[in-house]
């Protein structure tokens, strides 16, 4: 019943935040200089074709008319129809979103392995006074570009081939061992960013921990820093961090568009940057609607976790 | 040496983006196993400075620079790591002001009592939680700190605090934040409980009144000294040093139970090193040319001792 | 200034560093066009896809261009991109944090709501939506940009306005009749001023990392402009026969973007120090 008042306000933003995302990526399709018909058919546009993309669209209709419809439909589940191969965009979509779903997980992973057991170690060489290491590792990793480690990347390894394959994509069903070692490069490649993003969290989050008063009554009953950081700081410090791994975890589900083209890796970001050099507008539109779907849908995920983790949270506003 | 708890010129400075100021300023001190002792003064005095020091607890950007600290005759700022907190957990026992913010809010509070008296068994920690005069201790160890009222949960960070048997309990401000009818019961229960126990408690305080009823004996901080420690009733009866005779007069016993002692004109003083005078004088109603030239030291007079030049002027006065 | 500069070199070491590497960098890419690094422009200076030489440090491109002041060109159109981007979005951003905090109500939900939905957006994505909306090319590099660093601004200022304005000074104003502009502009500005700042070096690596990334996309700069991201994508072509080329821009591209996050981290670390405690 509490989660229940806690989430409600919630499912509301998210659909008042679905419907507004929806709204702009309809208008600023129908801003594209020289009309959508124009666009779509390209300048071979016979009578017969135009008269088919005013009937589907309802080109002819006001525009809020042509909204009402295009909303209606995606709310059945409609995404439209690629333009180019006349194929259903949502169905191409949920065929590639396992693909992107798997690279971001993986990123996901290594970004948390690394950075947190880094972060922890950092915020305490920060409270000893040190933590230069740290501080230099967090900069250095949020600020190499995706691309240029990716590029050093398929360098390293296409020149002396290691193990592991830079591009080409195997499923994951054919050979699943084949279908690692092609990911390994590319979401470490996406992971590096995460890695530092949150060392960064953490050690942040850590040391404001240290600061509070339980802390400081942790160590006035002689508990050791090991205890005092596993039992009174870690804990604390998570809800910040796990704010900041799912943003992370969305910006991976939208924000591959790089490494998988980098990579060759048939996602959905490669999906909607092809369409959008082919100028198929119609799969541009569902692909960022849906990231955007995928995208809110986790930020209410991550609103149920923090009730697990910090009893307060619930308690406060539900 | 059988003192329980022995500080002697004791110095801790603040570094501050401002420059050093001195909170403690060759401070003495002594409590003896058992005893209750109030340290009364004003936000500044030094009294929040001292509770922490006793246990190393200050923060980073605090120094002790001169003077020892002894507990049990242990020299608490030259021990190593684990005899620091072998000390802190064997003989130190803490109640911070704000019992909220003392708990951690992630974890249910049963966890944190047992963990407190080192990892003991639902029984002990409920029994633990009964003698801290809770009724329901089933329910408050399942609780988390924030369903808990204010009350409930200095309770709870008393049982902390006596769980695993101190020899000294640390009480800083323990009511202040509490509600006002429940402030006396709360303080009582903390009294039995270190009479069960057999500790020493200091209670930090800057209410006269909560330190005359709880405390046998009654220290008065200024400037970062003790300038007056004595039997509580002996000093408040007959004050020999002026600011404990503003503190008296500002908390006639009229003023509202948690209001702040103010009366007193001006403000405490902000050290900058060692007072080369009395640190009282500007504010002192009786202040000569001396206690501008010459630092008093701690003499003995009247029961008591006492750190004033003309402690036996506002002896007489008092007893008018 | 040199004492300034000193004092931070004693103090820290990584950071008077990064500010010398930038300074550098800046330095470049202001007077480029005026020093004798080599003509960006004259195809076929030498050999195509020359490595680094005396004549050619930096080796030179498939049209056999020079590399060197390919790069100097890909830094100062990168820069200027990126600040002019971050300037809009610092001066949009701050005014409306600051406007939302003083008004609150309905325009304080809706500006949270927004910064919350930008924030949440992922900012490539966002670029392939404007880039077929206003076409690739400068004007969609700093609209995309514009639409990832505003919520920095807006989130942080508008919490920081927000504590200012329960103070007593603020409250002092209002209720002597000041209005809201004025109260903002006088009393509020300067007091988040250094929060925005922070935020300017971190929106400034964002930025370049967006200017680069999109141009790496091919819809950033367009030929015959040249950015650290545009001569990246044209060098990765040529990555296993010109390896140094993607190494040289790669290169640049990062140590100005660390350069800029370790700047902002010392003037964060200078600001708001996170006070140390030890655990024992």
């Amino acid at each position: 019943m509490r989660i229940l008042r806690y989430l409600g306000p919630r499912l509301l933003l998210a659909a008042i935040t679905l419907t507004g995302v929806a709204v702009l990526v309809f208008i600023s399709l129908r801003l594209i200089p020289g009309g959508f018909a124009d666009i779509v058919l390209g300048p071979f546009v016979t009578p017969e074709s135009r008269a088919i993309l005013t009937e589907r669209f309802g080109l002819d209709e006001p525009g809020w008319v042509q909204f009402f419809k295009w909303f209606w439909a995606l709310l059945g589940g409609d995404f439209g129809v690629s333009l180019v191969t006349q194929q259903s965009v949502i169905a191409e979509l949920l065929r590639r979103a396992p693909v992107t779903g798997e690279l971001a997980l993986l990123s996901l992973f290594f970004a948390l392995a690394v950075g947190l057991p880094l972060g922890v170690a950092s915020a305490a060489a920060t409270a000893r006074g040190g933590g230069r290491i740290g501080r230099t590792i967090g900069a250095l990793g949020a600020s190499v570009p995706d691309f240029v480690l990716g590029s050093l990347f398929i360098f390293v390894f296409s020149v002396w081939s290691l193990g592991l394959k830079a591009g080409g994509y195997t499923p994951f069903f054919e050979d699943p061992i084949e279908n690692l070692l092609g990911m390994v490069l590319p979401a470490v490649t996406l992971g590096v960013f995460g890695m530092a993003l949150i060392l960064r969290t953490t050690r942040d989050a850590v040391l404001r921990v240290l600061t509070e008063g339980h802390v400081t009554a942790a160590v006035a009953r002689g508990e050791t820093p090991r205890q005092i950081l596993r039992h009174h700081v870690l804990r604390n410090a998570s809800v910040l961090i796990l704010t900041v791994s799912a943003t992370y975890f969305g910006y991976l589900l939208g924000g591959a568009v790089i490494v998988e083209v980098l990579f060759s890796v048939p996602g959905v970001g490669f999906y909607i940057y092809s369409a959008l050099l082919n100028r198929d507008y119609a799969v541009v539109q569902g692909g960022v609607l849906f990231v955007a779907v995928i995208f809110v849908l986790l930020n209410m995920l991550v609103d149920l976790l923090y009730v697990v983790i910090d009893p307060r949270i619930g308690a406060k506003r539900g | 040496m059988s003192a329980l708890l022995h500080a002697k010129d004791l110095v801790v400075a603040y570094e501050t983006g401002r420059g050093r100021v001195q909170a403690l300023d060759s401070l003495n001190l002594t409590v003896e196993p058992g005893e209750t002792l109030a340290i009364v003064g004003e936000s500044g005095s030094g009294k929040s400075t001292l509770g922490l020091a006793v246990g190393r607890l200050l923060p980073a950007v605090a120094l002790k620079e001169s003077g020892s600290l002894t507990l049990q005759g242990q020299e608490v700022f030259a021990a190593a790591p684990d005899a620091l907190r072998r000390l802190r957990r064997d003989l130190l026992g803490f109640v911070f002001q704000n019992p909220m913010s003392a708990l951690d809010p992630t974890m249910r509070v049963g966890r944190q009592v047992s963990r407190a008296a080192g990892g003991c068994g639902t029984a002990e920690m409920q029994a633990l939680l009964v003698k801290a005069g809770l009724d329901e201790p089933e329910r408050v160890a399942a609780s988390y700190p924030h369903e808990l009222s204010g009350g409930m949960a200095q309770r709870v960070v008393i049982a902390m605090a006596i769980a695993r048997g101190p020899a000294l309990l640390i009480a800083d401000e323990p009511t202040a934040s509490l509600d006002v009818s429940i402030r006396a019961r709360v303080m009582k229960t903390l009294l039995d409980l270190q009479k069960d126990a057999g500790a020493s408690l200091i209670v930090l305080t800057h209410d006269l009144h909560l330190a005359a009823r709880s405390c046998q004996r009654l220290a008065v901080m200024y400037g970062g000294r003790v300038v007056e420690v004595g039997r509580s009733a002996t000093v408040l009866s007959r004050p020999a040093h002026p600011y404990t005779r503003g503190l008296l007069a500002a908390a006639a016993g009229n003023e509202a139970p948690g209001e702040d002692l103010k009366p007193i004109p001006g403000l405490p003083p902000l050290l900058r090193q060692r007072a080369p005078d009395c640190s009282f004088a500007p504010r002192c109603p009786f202040a000569e040319a001396r206690c501008t030239d010459l630092r008093p030291e701690a003499r003995e007079l009247d029961r008591r001792e006492v750190v004033c030049h003309l402690a036996e002027r506002v002896l007489v006065e008092a007893s008018r | 200034m040199v004492a300034a500069l000193t004092s931070l070199w004693r103090r820290d070491r990584l950071s008077a560093l990064a500010f010398a590497i930038l300074a550098l960098l800046v330095f470049l890419g202001v007077f480029g066009p005026w020093l004798p690094l080599g003509d960006a422009t004259q195809v076929a200076a030498g050999p195509r896809l020359s490595p680094p030489t005396w004549a050619f440090p930096m080796g030179t491109d498939e049209l056999g261009r020079s590399f060197l002041p390919r790069v100097v060109e890909g830094i100062r159109y990168t820069f200027l991109l990126a600040t002019v981007a971050v300037i809009i979005t610092a001066i949009l951003g701050t005014l409306l944090g600051m406007l939302a905090a003083t008004v609150g109500g309905f325009l304080d939900m809706v500006v949270a709501r927004v910064a919350d939905v930008l924030f949440a957006f992922p900012a490539l994505l966002a670029g392939l939506l404007v880039a077929a909306v206003v076409g690739p090319g400068a004007a969609s590099v700093i609209t995309v940009i514009c639409i990832a660093t505003l919520p920095l601004f807006m989130r942080v200022v508008r919490s920081a306005s927000l504590s200012l304005a329960e103070r007593g000074f603020v409250i002092a104003a209002q209720v002597a009749g000041a209005t809201t502009w004025r109260v903002i502009l006088r009393h509020i500005l300067p007091n988040v001023m250094s929060v925005a700042i922070i935020q300017i070096t971190y929106a400034l690596s964002i930025a370049m990392i967006i200017e680069s990334a999109l141009s790496f996309l091919g819809l950033g700069a367009q030929p015959p402009r040249a950015s650290l991201g545009s001569l990246l994508q044209v060098s990765s072509v040529y990555l296993t026969i010109a390896p140094w080329l993607v190494g040289f821009a790669g290169l640049t591209l990062s140590l100005a973007i660390v350069c800029v996050n370790l700047l902002g981290d010392s003037l964060r670390d200078a600001v708001e120090p996170l006070p140390g405690r030890t655990l024992t």
